[in-house]
């Protein structure tokens, strides 16, 4: 288990006076409840959208790929660009879900939710463009090894476009398991908490029968820490297997070999963009504003600096190499004064605003944690990123080896309307998403609520590391770990769904001292061993006493003594009062004679 | 069949009167069937297994199923032989040598048919002569399947049978009062000129006239003049050292066209030699842009500079006028003619009868062995004054009857409408026409003729060289071609087949059929009627060089007013087959635009006017409107494109375009430019003014210029070439191994183990860029040959033509490329971009560069085919397999050639592509052996491997080894230039292991390291000047 203790430094993760009966409560809120007015407009338009690019798509396949404005020079261009752009988007999530993960960073556990549903549709709209950006769609099929019987043959494994089926898949498969894995204690508290039946029924099916036990739980971390292991190469491979579509080829601008690590970092940008977009507004939307803070959004703004860093580095490297090259072939490549000042010159230097200078304001704290500048950037961010590939792409291909076949793209409406209409698709479903699923991974914010929660922070401050919560005057869960195995309690029924959460709380949070006598007892005892000051003490080891678990520990604890001083100062009185109130106490004290070995301790 | 058998169904039947019997014949059943039982009884129906459910599914499955059944797959009828001709195998093509003689084009050509269709024309190895265009004469079987062909005799616009129409016409021309005449174009056919004697006898005073679209009146004249026969000097160019022309399109339609093919002979340097062509022009034509010399002057100058000319030569006085820099262009010019003597020549287009009087005592005085007086060509009988004459005679009601054959007057005078206002004025008219064109329109009479490739004939192309014409396939349509109708209207029973069998009896008819060429003495002479013509003016006046020269001196100049100089296209020609879909698509050689004609103009002009080319969004090109005057005529809202290289004060158009009927509605592109022709003559003062709107042109390519590539076309010069090392004018790419330098063909730049290629063929295609001459013939053979869709306009416009082959047209940025690449060495690196990416206005260099795939051993479209639909095959071609394509364009994107074309739509049976794919008729041209492509796959250049495949099988079936030339493209076929030499490289003998092991052989693109099986051999241009 993370520790409670983080440095008071940091900021907190979860602000205002959550408990997790609140963070229960507030996740569950939008599925739970009603769309709203809103809500019912932006689904309206997305789905429109949608149905447009539906239409826009039987026309492409029904009429030929001529309906787009490619040509014989550019047989890429908004299809590939949009492709590119998309999986782009897609790198977020894995990245804030497994990488993050593997490095214990706790302020993922906000964002990875909604971020790896973003990867998810991403990945939909983008595995879109490969399938009808085909002049015969209907057998795309044929690029997956599949037997001779299925009328395929045995597929080019030297084409990288292969290897994208596969990267894309693979990639597709393994985010999808990782956020369905997340997703499982989650979709548990909602089936758990909903009255309708129905909810109840899909909810179960959704959360596989999660009951919440240990077991469940060590499976559920196992699970996913072997994940994120799989998924973090992931993040490195596909878009390196994207850039490879280019990078392998022999079209000048095309042919680079920073593409690899220089997509890669692109598409984090572009995707930390999105989710940035994506959570500003939806934090509005669902009250989140607790759970993605602004501390969350200035993480995130630091990781678009990082990679935007990265990507400008490799604009000024491409630039650079193509013209030290001296090859006359790469003076109208996409980063060349030759694209400067063609006829793209506006997407270049859109590229250049876009994805260079506008990020360079986020290196000022204050614009960093200004949220509509961030939304500002984010968007900027976003359309600079499909510029970068609609310039990859398009102002390469235009100006070609053999001058006689340049030519230039202008995209048609069908063009135009696919790419509104995977936007719409991709909004359908993230709206929907935002309606049934617990956007917000709050079993996992749960288990940073007191070491990064805002009141529990305060409490820190105000009353030490030590200080036990119970005691405060507001109510204060404890810690459901420090309680029995949930699976132990025996009026308990899982199949059924119901639980008797709040009861369990209470068990839980049942102090030792529940009698006045008691107090009195407990307060004897501490004049004659002596109080424990947090202010000026620190906390011995107590585990280092024989028979002393952790468990005894904390009970010690709860009864303030903290110290190998203390204990020393012990005598068969003081252990008749802990026998009397601690259970299970016995005389193990006085066997081991906790005394001696305290004060031997208190003088190493 | 009825029978008395019975069939007992039981032992009851026996019986007489038995019930149950009765009860059968009355019920079908012997017992009531228990339905009201069974339905009425609710407990056992909700007992029984069949829900409302089951039933529904059963009735939608069955509703489904039936109408399933219903749906019936297309029936293709296909009905074999009843009885199998002879000579026609199903799968075997036949040839058969014939001539076409349109009055525009001649040329000996081999037809190729296969099941009875003529699909594809070649070139008639076994002709000497040759004349005429190859990509019109190539393209010029699509024309017998125009769907827009008469399909039957007309009178009156309404349908006829022949017997009706014969004795409609007889009766017709029995009651004329007035002269009969006869406007034809040239047939330069000795029997044809006898039956139109036949005719002229039995209708006493029928008049001949004939008349030339494009006039070579000046030449035929002046030749008349001195020579005292109406005819044209042949050339032969293979003998040229020295090659001056002065304003004429030598490779182009100049004097009848057809002599690029001996001029590209002399273009190929061989033992350190090969001849010096200077240019002077007006307009940017295939001549000046191959030639070593090109000199913009405009038409008024260039008359003086062939007077100058001819003063250096022959000694006269000269008071040249002419600027200092052309003024030492043409002394210089003149010392190369004189030093070189008999190989030198002069030609000419200047359409004046003093300016090539000129030419031919300029030549005959250099005693060039070039021009050959002595067997003159035929194949031009024009005569202008006489068809001028006629036309004021039918004005004046002289004309009693007019039959027009193989011409559209109405269309292609200069004064059609006159024209047009005469024939109200004469009673009988009639049109022999393939096409409802605007004369045929206007003839009471309508005969429809057959294509050349259904007709019979003979032509004289020179003096004594004669050739055949024969049919190859029955008439389509029930026509009958022009001689037949003439015999028979002059009362002569015998057919026009035999009738020319007699006109031969001297020659040996079947020899002389199977070759298509013979050599004879003409029978009969051809031409005009030029005593009633009252031609022969010609003769009358001076043949006097010195004076000519003096006339020409003094010739008046512009007065400032714009120089027009109309010419002829090598797509189009004088506009016969304007309704051909493959020569609309196919790209001018100079301006690379297609479905189009334009006034070419100086950039200085244009900035002058206002007038602007700009370029939209995809890159598709733009051009400002002008309105053209000559006299007091007008053809408004002609578009202009900045022609490089074009004389300043002096513009372009093509003649051939705007023709409005008899075509389909997409083919009615361009503009008629026929009333500027004022005269007959090509060179006009003309007014140009500015007129509102943009006009959209439909270019494949646009950039200009290398962009500073200097190893995409690799030129030197002759000095060069004779003098230093091959690596200093042909140098190897060289790419960095372990940190030394090494030839890209080297192992060590190569990370793939090859294959062992020895064996069997491997087949390789050389492409000499000193012969080749941007003709575009190579172009519409691969279009034939390979059933390569035709697109359109808009689409070309979009940069989607489908070309398999391409002649790239590169402009020099500087004055010449060879000063370009030390602007680039010298100029800063900002400035270079600039500096080469626009072609120099002034003059610019001119290469040209016919690619189609370039079959790499190392293909980067064959690695990046997801699921490798295209392969490398055994024999060195990359292969196409389009069944398994699914369209994903990255091998396009990937070549670095960019010839990979892919079908954005259906272009065949759509209507969207209304073109000859798109119709049954025009369907019959299709290539059996070649698959027609699907939309959403990629296609390409497949080395032509039917015929490759074609050539193997015959070898292996007679047992025999594949000789050398026997391989095939349809390019390389059709290149009679020998520009592009096929072959199989594993034959250690063969011409094409020559080419690749000469000096000047290199591979596009080198430096990639591709390997392509296309090579190149370098240009070299003969820039030594006396």
């Amino acid at each position: 288990m993370s520790s409670h203790y983080e440095a008071p430094i940091r900021e907190p993760l979860v602000i205002g006076d959550k408990t997790y009966h609140d963070i229960s409560v507030e996740i569950a809120a939008p599925v739970l409840g009603k769309a709203n007015k809103s809500w019912w407009i932006v689904f309206s338009i997305a789905l429109v959208a949608f149905l447009w690019g539906i239409g826009c798509i039987v026309y492409t396949v029904s009429t030929g790929i001529g309906v787009w404005g490619l040509n014989k020079t550019i047989g890429w261009a908004w299809d590939i660009t949009n492709f590119v752009w998309w999986v782009g988007i897609g790198h977020a999530g894995t990245l804030i879900s497994a990488v993050l993960l593997l490095f214990r960073q706790k302020w993922r556990m906000a964002v990875n939710r909604s971020a790896e549903a973003m990867t998810i549709f991403a990945v939909f709209q983008a595995g879109l463009f490969p399938i009808i950006h085909m002049g015969r769609p209907w057998l795309a099929y044929w690029v997956l090894p599949i037997p001779n019987q299925f009328g395929s043959l045995w597929v080019n494994f030297n084409s990288p476009l292969l290897w994208d089926v596969f990267a894309i898949s693979t990639y597709l498969s393994v985010s999808l398991v990782f956020w369905w894995t997340g997703l499982l204690p989650d979709f548990a508290m909602i089936r758990d908490k909903t009255t309708s039946p129905f909810q109840k029924k899909m909810y179960g099916i959704l959360s596989f029968g999660w009951s919440g036990r240990v077991k469940d739980w060590q499976r559920f971390e196992e699970v996913s820490l072997v994940l994120a292991g799989l998924a973090t190469p992931l993040v490195l491979s596909v878009h390196t297997i994207v850039s490879f579509d280019f990078a392998t080829s022999v079209v000048p601008g095309w042919h680079s070999t920073i593409f690899p690590p220089y997509f890669v970092a692109g598409a984090i940008f572009s995707g930390f963009a999105m989710v940035q977009t994506l959570l500003i507004i939806m934090r509005k939307v669902s009250n989140l504003e607790d759970y993605i803070t602004v501390l969350h959004i200035e993480y995130m703004n630091k990781v678009i600096l990082l990679t935007g860093g990265i990507v400008s580095v490799a604009y000024i490297t491409e630039y650079f190499i193509g013209w030290y090259s001296g090859s006359s072939y790469e003076n109208y490549t996409y980063l060349s004064f030759g694209a400067a000042t063609g006829p793209y010159w506006w997407a270049f230097w859109a590229l250049i605003t876009c994805n260079f200078i506008v990020p360079l304001t986020l290196w000022v704290k204050s614009l960093r944690r200004n949220i509509v500048w961030t939304f500002f950037v984010a968007l900027i961010i976003n359309i600079g990123m499909w510029f970068e590939r609609f310039d990859i792409i398009v102002i390469d291909l235009s100006k070609g080896r053999t001058p006689s076949s340049w030519a230039m793209f202008s995209p048609t409406f069908v063009d135009i309307g696919v790419f509104i209409g995977t936007i719409g698709f991709f909004f359908v479903l993230f709206l929907l998403y935002a309606r049934t699923f617990p956007v917000i991974a709050q079993a996992e914010v749960k288990t940073i609520l007191k070491s990064s929660g805002e009141m529990y922070k305060r409490l820190r401050a105000e009353h030490g590391d030590d200080f036990n919560h119970a005691h405060g005057h507001v109510h204060v869960d404890n810690d459901p770990s420090a309680g029995e195995p949930a699976a132990n309690e025996p009026d308990r029924d899982y199949l059924s769904g119901t639980s008797n959460e709040e009861e369990v709380d209470q068990s839980a949070q049942d102090a030792l001292i529940d009698t006045e006598l008691k107090r009195d007892m407990v307060d004897a005892m501490l004049a004659r061993i002596g109080t424990f000051d947090p202010a000026v003490q620190t906390a011995d080891k107590l585990q280092k006493l024989t028979d002393v678990g952790p468990l005894m520990e904390q009970k010690l604890h709860q009864l303030g003594v903290y110290t190998y001083n203390q204990i020393s100062n012990m005598s068969l009185q003081d252990y008749e009062v802990l026998n009397t109130i601690i259970d299970s106490f016995g005389d193990r004290a006085r066997r081991d004679d906790w005394a001696t070995q305290a004060a031997n301790l208190k003088n190493n | 069949m009825s029978s008395n058998k019975k069939y007992w169904k039981s032992v009851e039947e026996l019986k007489e009167n038995s019930s149950i019997v009765e009860t059968l014949q009355q019920k079908e059943f012997a017992e009531e069937i228990p339905t009201d039982e069974f339905l009425g009884d609710k407990e056992s129906l909700s007992n029984s297994s069949t829900t409302r459910r089951d039933f529904l599914k059963y009735v939608g499955f069955s509703t489904a199923a039936a109408s399933l059944a219903a749906c019936e797959g297309p029936v293709i009828k296909s009905i074999p032989y009843v009885v199998q001709p002879e000579r026609i195998v199903p799968g075997i093509a036949n040839y058969y040598a014939s001539t076409i003689a349109d009055g525009f084009d001649f040329a000996s050509v081999l037809v190729k048919t296969r099941e009875g269709r003529p699909i594809k024309i070649e070139n008639n190895s076994l002709a000497k002569v040759k004349a005429g265009a190859g990509a019109r004469v190539n393209a010029s079987v699509l024309s017998l399947y125009d769907s827009k062909r008469v399909k039957r005799p007309m009178i009156d616009g309404q349908n006829v049978s022949w017997e009706e129409f014969d004795s409609k016409v007889s009766k017709g021309l029995e009651s004329v009062t007035g002269e009969v005449v006869l406007l034809t174009q040239t047939f330069a056919s000795p029997s044809t000129s006898k039956v139109i004697k036949e005719f002229s006898g039995k209708f006493g005073n029928a008049r001949h006239v004939v008349y030339d679209t494009i006039s070579e009146d000046a030449a035929l004249d002046a030749f008349e003049g001195k020579y005292g026969q109406r005819a044209l000097p042949n050339y032969d160019f293979s003998k040229a050292e020295v090659i001056v022309s002065v304003g004429a399109d030598i490779l182009g339609d100049w004097q009848g066209g057809g002599y690029d093919v001996g001029y590209a002979k002399s273009r190929i340097p061989k033992n350190g030699k090969m001849s010096r062509h200077i240019q002077f022009e007006a307009n940017m034509t295939n001549s000046g842009a191959k030639a070593d010399k090109r000199v913009p002057v405009k038409p008024s100058e260039q008359k003086a500079v062939l007077s100058a000319l001819y003063s250096y030569i022959v000694g006269g006085s000269s008071n040249s006028k002419l600027s200092s820099k052309v003024d030492d262009a043409v002394v210089k010019a003149a010392n190369q003619l004189r030093k070189s003597g008999s190989g030198a020549v002069v030609v000419s287009g200047i359409p004046d009868v003093d300016a090539q009087n000129l030419v031919l005592s300029i030549n005959e005085a250099l005693g060039s062995k070039v021009m050959d007086f002595a067997n003159p060509r035929m194949t031009r009988q024009g005569n202008n004054k006489a068809v001028q004459q006629l036309v004021a005679d039918m004005k004046s009601g002289k004309v009693g009857a007019i039959l027009v054959a193989g011409v559209n007057p109405a269309y292609s005078l200069p004064n059609a409408d006159e024209f047009v206002e005469a024939m109200k004025k004469v009673d009988f008219s009639l049109a022999f026409s393939m096409k409802e064109d605007e004369t045929a329109k206007l003839c009471k009479y309508l005969a429809a003729t057959p294509h050349y490739l259904e007709a019979w004939g003979d032509v004289q192309f020179t003096k004594e060289d004669f050739a055949l014409v024969q049919p190859t396939i029955r008439p389509l349509f029930d026509t009958r071609q022009i001689q037949d109708s003439l015999l028979k209207w002059a009362g002569n029973d015998t057919s026009y087949y035999n009738f020319l069998k007699e006109t031969w009896s001297s020659i040996t008819w079947n020899d002389a059929l199977h070759d298509g060429v013979f050599k004879a003495t003409s029978p009969v002479e051809i031409g005009s009627d030029a005593a009633v013509a009252g031609a022969g003016t010609a003769a009358t006046s001076s043949l006097d060089a010195n004076a000519s020269a003096g006339r020409l001196a003094k010739s008046e100049d512009s007065k400032g007013a714009m120089e027009l100089v109309l010419y002829t296209k090598v797509s189009l020609g004088d506009g016969q087959q304007a309704n051909n879909p493959w020569l609309q698509e196919m790209p001018d050689p100079i301006t690379r635009t297609t479905w189009d004609n334009y006034l070419t103009m100086s950039r200085v002009d244009a900035e002058e006017l206002g007038v602007e080319n700009t370029t939209v969004s995809d890159g598709a090109l733009n051009g400002s409107y002008v309105n053209l005057k000559v006299g007091d005529k007008v053809v408004k809202n002609v578009p202009v494109i900045i022609q490089p290289g074009q004389a300043r004060g002096a513009v372009g158009l093509a003649l051939g375009y705007g023709k409005k009927e008899g075509m389909q509605d997409e083919m009615k592109v361009g503009v008629n430019a026929f009333p500027l022709y004022q005269d007959f003559k090509s060179f006009q003062n003309v007014t140009i003014e500015k007129a509102g709107g943009m006009h959209e042109f439909a270019c494949v390519q646009l950039q200009n210029t290398l962009a500073g590539r200097d190893d995409i076309i690799k030129e030197t010069t002759l000095r060069e070439f004779n003098t230093e090392e091959k690596e200093h004018w042909n140098k190897m790419p060289e790419v960095s191994y372990n940190h030394e330098e090494v030839p890209t063909n080297s192992d060590k730049a190569d990370i793939w183990t090859s294959f062992d290629r020895t064996l069997g063929h491997h087949f390789n295609l050389s492409i000499d860029l000193n012969a080749c001459t941007g003709c575009g013939a190579c172009v519409i053979a691969c279009h034939s040959e390979n059933n390569v869709p035709v697109v359109g306009k808009e689409e070309v416009r979009k940069f989607r033509d489908m070309h398999w082959l391409r002649i790239d047209r590169y402009y020099s940025a500087e004055d010449t490329f060879k000063e370009e690449q030390e602007a680039l060495e010298n100029l800063a690196a900002f400035d270079t971009y600039s500096a080469v990416e626009t072609a120099s206005d002034e003059n610019p260099e001119v290469a040209f560069q016919p690619v189609m795939c370039q079959h790499c051993n190392h293909a980067p479209c064959e690695t990046v085919c997801p699921v490798a639909a295209t392969s490398h095959g055994r024999q060195g071609q990359n292969q196409m397999i389009y069944n398994r394509c699914v369209g994903t364009r990255y091998c396009a994107n990937n070549c670095p050639y960019k010839v990979r074309r892919f079908n954005w739509f259906n272009y065949a049976k759509n209507d969207e592509f209304d073109y000859h794919m798109n119709n049954d008729l025009g369907r019959m041209v299709l290539n059996p052996d070649v698959v027609v492509r699907s939309r959403g796959v990629m296609e390409k250049c497949s080395m032509c491997i039917q015929k490759t495949q074609k050539t193997i099988l015959d070898a292996k079936r007679d047992g025999r080894e594949v000789e050398d030339g026997e391989f095939h493209t349809a390019c390389s076929a059709a290149c009679d230039k020998g520009a592009m030499v096929f072959g199989d490289i594993n034959n250690k003998e063969s011409e094409i292991v020559k080419m690749k092991e000469d000096e000047r052989m290199y591979h596009l693109l080198e430096s990639l390291g591709t390997q392509p099986n296309v090579m190149y051999q370098v240009k070299v241009r003969n820039t030594n000047e006396v």
